[in-house]
């Protein structure tokens, strides 16, 4: 193979030359350029070693379903494996690399493994699990775990950077009544006369230049720029360098944009891709065709690419790939290919599979000067690292003979041509074997989508374009009428028809022939999978892993499949083809997360005190999308030491945390009450204005949904708490009940989580330190205030505020809420009186402590499997009245004695501890799932020894005089462990009231 | 009365970032939101809507998806039963026509605005801002990285309410995404 750049012609800009490195070899190239076109220009041959055998590969198409050249573009954290050089533009410093090979692809060590080829035969990794023949054979794996790695290391392709992708990606979302896919005469043809009848368009083109095709045409760039133009003028949206990588349901189209792929410096405000979710009504599919190789020994030899490839490089890049080139063919679309270099001064010899061509095509090679052999077909590919020579054979009955050899530097193959199917495969469309016209067809689709051109078996231009403007009358119908069903397009014709010919074997020749080169997979790999009694595609796939690789098997499924049927005695229809999916071409990881990375890999949730708890010392924490302070060290503290001082202090003088994160709901309306009293278990019908009551809600099936308070404000306003966990869950509860069951009941729900900022203040002094802040302090006072009343009054500045006196510390404590806005003003006023009475700020963790003294339930212990007497507060059930869950708590099941329940557990030798998530067993039996577990753990400070909350079998009761274990096998082991109440401290509540 | 403090205090820099030229897009918090919902009965739908329409001065009353702007103030329908009144007073009503609520705190309201907004906003927010599609004066509900959002298109650009406590995060992806436009912090 002897590239060489013409001085004129082609896509490229010759005023913009640019350098890039291969291998660290400086090179040139010109702007327009792919990397395979400039590496070729330059004369590279060997662009990458292959997966199994190590052996040269180059370049063996000029598109996306290159399977030879496959490189590593960047360094470091921008590196990019087994990119295609095909599709890769060029650009100024563009730094690329072979890669599977040591020390380089032009001298590969690796190329040993080549010797020992019939040992990795179809098979050959999962063999091995049998274990290493013979001293293991069929008898285990044990020699495996080490040779598995050696594997591993010989085999691949190229390797992935270990840093942190350093590049940003972007979602984007789009609308649109159309969307053609495919920029070559039928995309442009559809776009055109869609956008004329006043229709929204988008055109999307995977090639970083548009217009399909066209561009392998020779002098075809002033007529196409006129096309484009004409576009834009009728506001057609083009979109270059965006692959439609699959369809979906209802009109979604997912769209892959490289915005800086084929910049050198790309500003910073650029991502590097981006993900379009594109919403169209209507779909024309103009994605062309691939060309496919045909099996024949050495297939795989740098020089060896299809015939499509040839003139693409020669009129798009203005590169002839050769000087003695062989063009093996078995339909007609190779002719304008071989004429076209024949033009370029190259010496072109034509093999024709078939005994006839038409006047036409014999009248185009007498006139280039092109030699044809009918019944004539490549045998063998001559030359050790690249194309030198080939052997060829001749037909022979129904088979082939060896015919003599030819010099050469480049054998361009045509096998014919693959509809891409793929986008309407996505669809759930069974593509239908043509054998006529030997490629895969989709009948019509039940959805707006259309194929046209190549893509539905449409070969020359002019019935191309006028397949694109059809479309676009039935995509306007498709839009305007529902119901209407479009047929598919007929398919076109060859002049002459085609030979299915998939490879070319003479009786008793020994050939090395690939069908998907990219997983080294042969054709005797597929007659040894049928050997082995493989018969169905499908299987055939994932044993031989033809089609596995990262072309989806773009350049070798049909032939495989032809073969399978060849072995199987059956016709392709019969043995199908495997199904495509999404998505066409690889994406990036990094594309399909977009800017959701990070610190913005969920979004964040703050309360307004969050810059003012970071400024008080206080260390966060996540709860669900909240951050949440955590606790607050002072100087030197460890976190325990942190949450037991800030306990400790609660229950001394004062002190203050943020909950803003409790869920809280508008209730509102002349059937607020009516609602409440329905979806809580406990009597609401007569919950006094300015008062709060503790309310437990069940799911249908009667177990406990959540639990919180509940203030009356009004005659018809409510102002309800969740629990930071379950906010979400229960809004969308009640709305669903309202909207779907209550449809009569006048309430309105409405989320003001986000609206109020909210304090808790716990502690024997925390009235005195409301009163200081509040603009009235008799509003507050014990009468005025008590336990379980609710107020709404003003802080001092003017702010309004609702403070309600319940408490969760298990301490006279109050929670006051203010617009958000004014939080921090609120808590930094809060704390300027807390501060000098030596109160403390506490978080989460201190929060828990409390908690669990008192034995409230949270998240942890209302976990979806807990009835109401579970927990321990079945007594406020109410038997007097019907409401959510209250039927069917009263199932057998969820009324035994011996459920678990809610209990209080303290280790027996007190300096012991112990962690939740432990079983909880009775002594003699520690073993299965034991009798209950343990939900919460923490240091008690007012105990002075390690306390738990948990469930067990009958409750504390049950176990006053058996002993328990708290079994944790894979971390502590066992600890003996008492079973008291659950109300572990202040059992009677003295403290809230005073 | 004290201040309010904008949930956006700690991260809104004023000034321009990204592409040079001029700036595509306008990012502007506007602060000291007033913002009172009003929610109507199925049977008083049209009693409520005359109130709202007063509230704000106007002979008609926005239809679902809808909003109308005057000197008085905004009323946007932000769901079958509900309104939304920007600007001006709560109008009273009893419970068996209505209810009002204030959110006033509960949404950061940012104004993008410039040739480029429509674009920047469909980079996160999958609604269709076709100009013929989504016209001055349409309101809808939508999504940001799973966060709900109200938007209202007004005649100087796009109003976005974003619930308080998701404001900063959201802002730190609007502000990334806009550079590319060239942004101006207003």
């Amino acid at each position: 193979m002897t590239a060489q750049r013409l001085p004129k012609g082609g896509h490229i800009d010759r005023t913009r030359p640019l350098t890039f490195s291969w291998d660290g070899t400086p090179m040139s190239g010109y702007a327009g350029d792919t990397l395979a076109s400039a590496l070729m220009a330059n004369g590279e041959q060997i662009l990458g070693r292959s997966f199994k055998y190590h052996r040269p590969r180059g370049i063996m198409s000029a598109g996306v379903e290159e399977s030879g050249a496959l490189v590593t573009v960047g360094q470091g954290a921008k590196q990019d494996a087994n990119v295609r050089a095909t599709t890769q533009p060029l650009y100024q410093g563009l730094v690329a690399r072979g890669q599977n090979a040591w020390p380089s692809v032009r001298f590969d060590v690796g190329a040993i493994n080549s010797l020992f080829g019939r040992f990795f035969a179809a098979g050959f990794y999962y063999k091995t699990f049998m274990g290493l023949p013979p001293f293991e054979w069929g008898r285990g794996t044990g020699m495996w775990m080490r040779y598995e790695k050696i594997i591993r290391k010989a085999a691949g392709m190229g390797t992935a950077s270990r840093e942190p992708d350093p590049d940003h990606y972007e979602h984007a979302h789009g609308y649109c009544d159309l969307l053609v896919v495919g920029s070559g005469p039928a995309g442009r043809a559809t776009a055109l006369s869609a956008a004329n009848a006043g229709c929204d368009v988008i055109l999307v083109e995977q090639d970083a230049v548009l217009g399909g095709d066209s561009l392998n045409h020779p002098d075809s760039a002033a007529a196409l720029q006129e096309e484009l133009a004409a576009l834009a003028d009728c506001g057609v949206r083009v979109m270059a360098s965006t692959t439609a990588f699959g369809l979906y349901d209802n009109g979604v189209a997912g769209l892959l944009e490289r915005v800086t792929d084929h910049l050198t410096d790309p500003p910073s405000w650029l991502p590097r891709q981006r993900f379009w979710t594109l919403r169209t009504r209507a779909t024309v599919i103009a994605a062309g065709a691939l060309e496919r190789h045909v099996a024949f020994g050495n297939n795989d030899r740098p020089g060896v690419m299809t015939a499509n490839a040839g003139r693409a490089y020669l009129n798009r890049f203005a590169i002839r790939s050769g000087e003695s080139i062989v063009v093996a063919t078995n339909n007609d679309s190779a002719y304008t290919t071989a004429s076209d270099l024949a033009g370029s001064g190259a010496n072109v010899t034509v093999l024709d599979s078939r005994d006839v061509i038409p006047q036409s095509l014999r009248s185009l090679s007498e006139a280039a000067d092109i030699t044809v052999h009918l019944d004539s077909a490549p045998m063998q590919a001559l030359g050790g690292s690249a194309v030198s020579g080939l052997s060829m054979a001749c037909r022979q009955g129904n088979g082939w003979q060896a015919a003599g050899r030819t010099d050469c530097d480049l054998v361009l193959v045509s096998g014919g041509w693959s509809p891409v199917v793929n986008l309407l495969s996505h669809r759930g469309i069974k593509p239908v074997w043509h054998p006529e016209l030997a490629c895969f067809l989709a009948p019509a689709s039940d959805e707006p989508i259309l194929a046209v051109g190549s893509a539905a078996g449409i070969w020359d231009d002019p019935a191309c374009r006028e397949s694109g403007r059809k479309a676009a009358t039935e995509a306007l119908e498709l839009i305007r009428n529902p119901s209407y069903r479009a047929a598919a397009q007929p398919p076109g014709d060859w002049e002459c028809p085609i030979d299915p010919l998939y490879e070319v074997r003479p009786a008793q020749k020994k050939l090395k022939s690939f069908v998907d080169p990219q997983h080294d997979v042969t054709t005797d790999d597929i007659r040894l999978a049928h050997h082995e009694g493989f018969v169905s595609v499908e299987h055939l796939k994932r044993y031989t892993t033809l089609g596995m690789a990262t072309d989806q098997g773009k350049m070798g499924n049909i032939i495989g499949i032809a073969l399978m049927a060849d072995a199987l005695g059956k016709e392709i229809p019969e043995v199908g083809t495997t199904t495509f999916r999404p998505p066409y071409t690889p994406i990036s990881i990094g594309a399909l997360k977009g800017r959701n990375v990070g610190p913005h890999f969920r979004a964040l949730r703050r309360t307004p005190l969050h810059e003012w708890n970071l400024n008080a010392g206080g260390t966060m924490t996540m709860a669900g999308l909240w951050h949440r302070p955590w606790f607050f060290a002072r100087d030197g503290e460890t976190i325990s030491e942190a949450y037991v001082r800030e306990a400790e202090t609660v229950r001394r003088t004062a002190g203050l945390c943020d909950v803003t994160s409790l869920g809280k709901i508008a209730i509102q309306g002349p059937d607020a009450t009516e609602l409440l009293n329905r979806v809580y278990s406990n009597p609401f019908a007569k919950l006094a204005i300015g008062k709060t009551r503790y309310g437990i809600m069940l799911r249908d099936d009667g177990l406990v949904m959540d639990d919180g308070t509940t203030w009356r404000l009004s005659e018809n306003e409510y102002f309800m708490t969740t629990t930071t966990a379950h906010a979400a869950k229960v809004m969308a509860f009640l709305e669903e009940l309202l909207q779907t069951r209550w449809t009569d009941l006048k309430v309105h729900l409405t989320s003001v989580s986000e609206q109020w900022a909210g304090v808790a203040v716990a502690g024997p002094l925390s009235r005195q330190v409301l009163e200081a802040c509040v603009e009235q302090p008799t509003r507050v006072s014990d009468e005025a205030l008590p336990f379980m009343g609710v107020v709404e009054t003003t802080m001092r500045g003017g702010i309004p505020a609702r403070i309600a006196r319940i408490s969760f510390s298990g301490e006279r404590a109050f929670e006051v809420y203010v617009p958000s806005d004014f939080g921090p003003v609120v808590m930094q006023s809060l704390w300027d009186i807390a501060r000098p009475m030596d109160g403390c700020l506490y978080g989460l963790e201190a929060l828990g402590a409390l908690r669990i003294e008192k034995g409230h339930v949270t998240g942890a212990e209302l976990d979806g499997r807990v009835t109401i007497e579970d927990a321990g507060l079945g007594r406020m059930a109410s038997d007097k009245k019907s409401y959510i869950g209250s039927a069917l708590r009263k199932r057998p099941e969820m009324t035994k004695d011996d459920r678990p329940r809610l209990v209080g557990i303290f280790p027996k030798d007190r300096r012991e501890i112990f962690n939740a998530g432990s079983i909880l067993c009775a002594a003699d039996n520690v073993a299965g799932y034991g009798e209950g577990w343990i939900t919460a753990v923490t240091h008690s400070p007012a105990l002075g020894h390690w306390i738990g909350l948990g469930f067990i079998k009958g409750g504390h009761e049950a176990w006053q005089n058996q002993e328990a274990v708290c079994a944790d096998p894979v971390r502590k082991g066992n600890t003996a462990v008492e079973i008291v109440s659950p109300h572990m401290y202040d059992p009677k509540g003295e403290r809230m009231y005073g | 009365m004290a201040k309010r403090q904008s949930a956006l205090a700690s991260v809104y820099h004023r000034g321009i970032s990204g592409r040079p030229g001029e700036p595509g897009v306008r990012l502007e918090e506007l602060p000291d939101l007033n913002l009172v919902q009003v929610g109507a009965w199925p049977d008083t739908l049209e009693t409520a809507g005359t109130q709202v329409a007063q509230a704000i001065a106007s002979d008609t009353v926005p239809g679902p998806g809808r909003g109308i702007s005057t000197e008085q103030g905004t009323a946007l329908r932000v769901e079958a039963l509900k309104w939304w009144l920007l600007d001006t007073g709560a109008p009273s009503l009893d419970s068996d026509t209505g209810v009002t609520l204030d959110l006033s705190h509960s949404r950061t309201r940012i104004l993008i605005s410039g040739p480029e907004a429509a674009v920047c906003l469909n980079r996160l927010l999958p609604l269709d801002l076709h100009p013929d599609r989504f016209v001055i004066n349409q309101v809808a509900s939508g999504g940001i990285h799973h966060v709900g959002v109200t938007l209202w298109r007004s005649d100087v650009g796009y109003e976005l309410f974003i619930p308080r406590g998701f404001a900063e995060s959201l802002w730190e992806l609007l502000v990334e995404t806009a550079e590319q436009f060239g942004l101006e912090i207003v």
